[in-house]
């Protein structure tokens, strides 16, 4: 370790300009003749839109435009994709209903998005967006994804009979039906995993300018992975081709994996500044409405069924899940409540067999994707859940029902995919408990109780599979671009170091530790070392940052780019 | 329309804005002091926190037009020059952020904590000072420390200034 180098304890290169205030956020930033825009929003989680009468909010002071699903429809733009293609156990590819960037004809969830008005100044833009009256006819609703595929439910979307995405499974049933056949035990448990928000603390941002002589377009946006919006933009929205077609995600205040996805206000953003003639079009979005569009993580609805032999040794895993991803699908959403989750259901245990469905269901809710951890915490959840469960029912403690089913032998192929190559899960298990003396629980327990007081103890174990990568496994698995990451290390002609990369800092701190990284490489104190990433104009591609796959992909890049311009730069040397 | 005469950092301004122009709007987009930041709009982040008369006061809660006749100090005025303030120095020596979003607002926020507490604060203070500044990336710890060293220190200002 040097002394600037990995591991080394050195003052962070970004925070000068975030504790002095020179930070440079997307909402930070005003073009030249700027207008703003403001949505109108559905009020209703279900309607049919009947009318929409533009012509008040038109003439309101300082609107520029007032446009609406049938304008966008005319230019023909597209609507937003799931990326990620899941094929059900039938061989049927994913039932993906159309997702357009303003509704048309129906809205699917409150909060779509119906008008988008475009003024001179914020409030100017907010007080006609409150003149825009929209004529509704309501239609029944459901939020609950375990209702969704009732009879009698309504149809949210026409390619999906029944709000039946997919329904996909994983692992051996036959194997997993006999071990519970000649099980000595079943421990059986139904759970929910509540939908939340991710709430960044600064909300989504979009600036669209559209440049008439180059035929051009420039997005300012909130967003982790600002070459994944180019490519969904160009390849599927159909805005412009990648070329004419700058994204940029300066200073981003956090993501938590919801400014991963590209969101309609993008695209509406980018359309609308050509359609009023090139002038910048910007979106704030607020509180209210981070909470009603940002896309919500988790909400699983979960039956599941251990099987143990005599010896509380765990012989079988069964898992029922229904995973609800509202009303659209979001860029990433098919992926998570599948390859995301279920290949994590061995947890650290050696469990002989799994078999795992997953049911994904539209319903009237705002769209659900990616949100921390993504579909792995809901794995570990359940889980765990399942061998506490367990410990009670067969009155075993907790700590020993989980040492007695640890995988001790490595590499370790689960029946989920994974292959596990090391761990010493008995070791961190010791390190915890020692740690929190849970020898000594019984007693803190019967003190407590003396003083009238409830006193408990509780326990989980974590893996995690981070970085999804590499792009031919996850490829094979139907995501539809490659997770790998790209890095240039220049070598300027005075001595300073310019690397390029592909993942976006949110709060991560990459301008320190990938330059770290790359002093260690090199032998170069870090300031002499800059980090670029965040503008598809700079970097020439990238994959963006999720998924824990910075320091596990992206970072990967580094050293050996790193060496390679070391050994360039030696070769060049005057002898 | 009115007519809004303030100090702001030092400096006298005058501007005609809308009568219901938030302190915060008046800053970031009249003045184009974008370090003072907006997220929640609801009074309950305190992203947006500055000084009004040496009082630390969330800006998406107050009009323009009520700060007229005050000195409002925002995150950009803090340093003197290339001498970061002690609070700014704390939160980078003590990794007190990630992001940086709700930054500006927190060290706002911890000048006047310790303005009003001194250089003796306990950290159960502090914590329960600071629950109108909200942080979705730390976890409290690190900002926790940063306050807790920056009062400590301008006790040390203070005894040596003596």
């Amino acid at each position: 370790m040097g002394v600037e180098g990995i591991g080394a304890r050195v003052l962070r290169k970004e925070d000068k300009r975030f504790i002095t205030g020179k930070g440079r956020y997307t909402d930070d930033i005003e073009l030249k003749d700027t207008t703003y825009a403001a949505f109108v929003r559905s009020p209703h989680a279900h309607a049919r839109i009947v009318s929409i009468d533009i012509s008040e909010a038109k003439a309101a002071p300082g609107v520029v435009d007032v446009l609406t699903g049938a304008d966008l429809a005319g230019d023909r733009i597209g609507g937003l994709i799931c990326g990620w293609m899941i094929h059900s156990t039938d061989g049927s590819p994913m039932k993906a209903g159309a997702h357009p960037a303003i509704a048309h004809d129906i809205v699917r969830h409150v909060g779509d998005q119906v008008a988008v008005v475009i003024a001179e100044t914020r409030a100017q833009a907010r007080d006609a967006a409150e003149l825009v009256a929209v004529d509704y006819e309501i239609l029944p609703a459901v939020v609950d994804p375990a209702k969704a595929q009732d009879a009698g439910a309504p149809q949210i979307h026409p390619e999906a009979e029944g709000n039946l995405i997919y329904d996909w499974s994983i692992g051996d049933k036959a194997a997993t039906d006999a071990a519970f056949a000649a099980a000595a035990r079943v421990v059986a448990m139904d759970v929910v995993n509540n939908r939340l928000v991710a709430n960044p603390m600064e909300p989504r941002v979009a600036i669209g300018s559209y440049d008439s002589a180059e035929e051009h377009y420039t997005l300012y946006n909130t967003s982790q992975n600002p070459h994944v919006a180019r490519l969904v933009l160009s390849a599927f929205v159909g805005i412009a081709p990648e070329h004419k077609l700058r994204v940029v995600a300066p200073d981003v205040g956090g993501g938590f994996g919801s400014k991963i996805f590209i969101y309609p206000e993008e695209t509406v953003c980018l359309w609308a500044s050509k359609k009023i003639g090139g002038r910048p079009v910007k979106w704030t979005s607020d509180r209210a409405e981070a909470f009603l569009t940002d896309c919500h993580g988790r909400d699983h609805v979960t039956h599941a069924e251990m099987a143990f032999d005599a010896d509380n040794r765990i012989t079988g895993f069964r898992v029922h899940t229904i995973a609800n991803l509202g009303a659209y699908m979001s860029t990433f959403s098919s992926s998570v409540p599948t390859y995301l989750y279920a290949t994590l259901l061995s947890g650290q245990y050696a469990i002989p067999a799994i078999h795992a469905e997953v049911e994904a269901v539209y319903t009237n809710t705002v769209p659900v994707d990616a949100y921390r951890g993504a579909g792995r915490p809901e794995a570990t959840y359940l889980v765990e859940r399942m061998m506490e469960t367990a410990a009670r029912e067969l009155g075993e403690d907790p700590a020993e029902l989980r040492r007695k089913n640890f995988i001790r032998s490595f590499p370790h192929q689960t029946p989920v995919i994974m292959c596990y190559d090391a761990g010493d899960y008995d070791k961190t298990m010791a390190t915890a408990l020692a740690a929190a003396d849970y020898a000594g629980f019984p007693a803190r327990k019967a003190e407590a109780r003396a003083r009238g007081k409830l006193r408990g103890i509780g326990l989980s174990c974590y893996i995690e599979a981070c970085g999804i990568a590499p792009s031919q496994a996850v490829g094979s698995l139907g995501c539809g671009v490659g997770l790998w990451e790209s890095a240039e290390v220049r070598v300027n002609p005075v001595g300073t170091i310019e690397v390029l990369t592909g993942s976006h800092s949110h709060g991560q701190g990459h301008e320190t530790t990938f330059a770290q990284l790359v002093s260690e490489r090199l032998g170069v104190g870090v300031d002499t070392v800059q980090i670029v990433h965040g503008d598809t104009d700079k970097v020439q591609f990238g994959m963006g940052t999720y998924g824990s796959r910075s320091g596990a992909v992206a970072c990967r890049r580094l050293p050996r780019r790193s060496t390679r311009s070391r050994s360039r730069s030696a070769r060049s040397r005057p002898t | 329309m009115v007519s809004v005469s303030l100090t702001v950092n030092g400096k006298a301004v005058t501007r005609e804005v809308e009568d219901r122009t938030l302190l915060v709007g008046f800053l970031r987009e009249t003045l184009g002091l974008t370090g003072t930041h907006v997220g929640c709009d609801t009074s309950q982040c305190g992203a947006c926190v500055v000084h009004v008369d040496g009082v630390a006061v969330k800006s998406c809660t107050m009009l323009a037009a009520q700060a007229d006749g005050c000195a409002v100090l925002t995150i950009e005025g803090l340093a003197q020059g290339d001498q970061l303030h002690p609070v700014q120095a704390a939160f980078r020596e003590h990794h007190g952020l990630q992001c940086g979003f709700c930054t500006p607002g927190m060290i706002m926020a911890a000048v006047d904590i310790i303005r009003r507490h001194g250089p003796g604060i306990d950290e159960t203070t502090i914590r329960h000072e600071l629950e109108g500044n909200i942080c979705r990336c730390t976890g409290y710890h690190n900002i926790v420390k940063a306050v807790k060293a920056a009062a400590e220190q301008s006790g040390g200002m203070a005894e040596a200034a003596e």
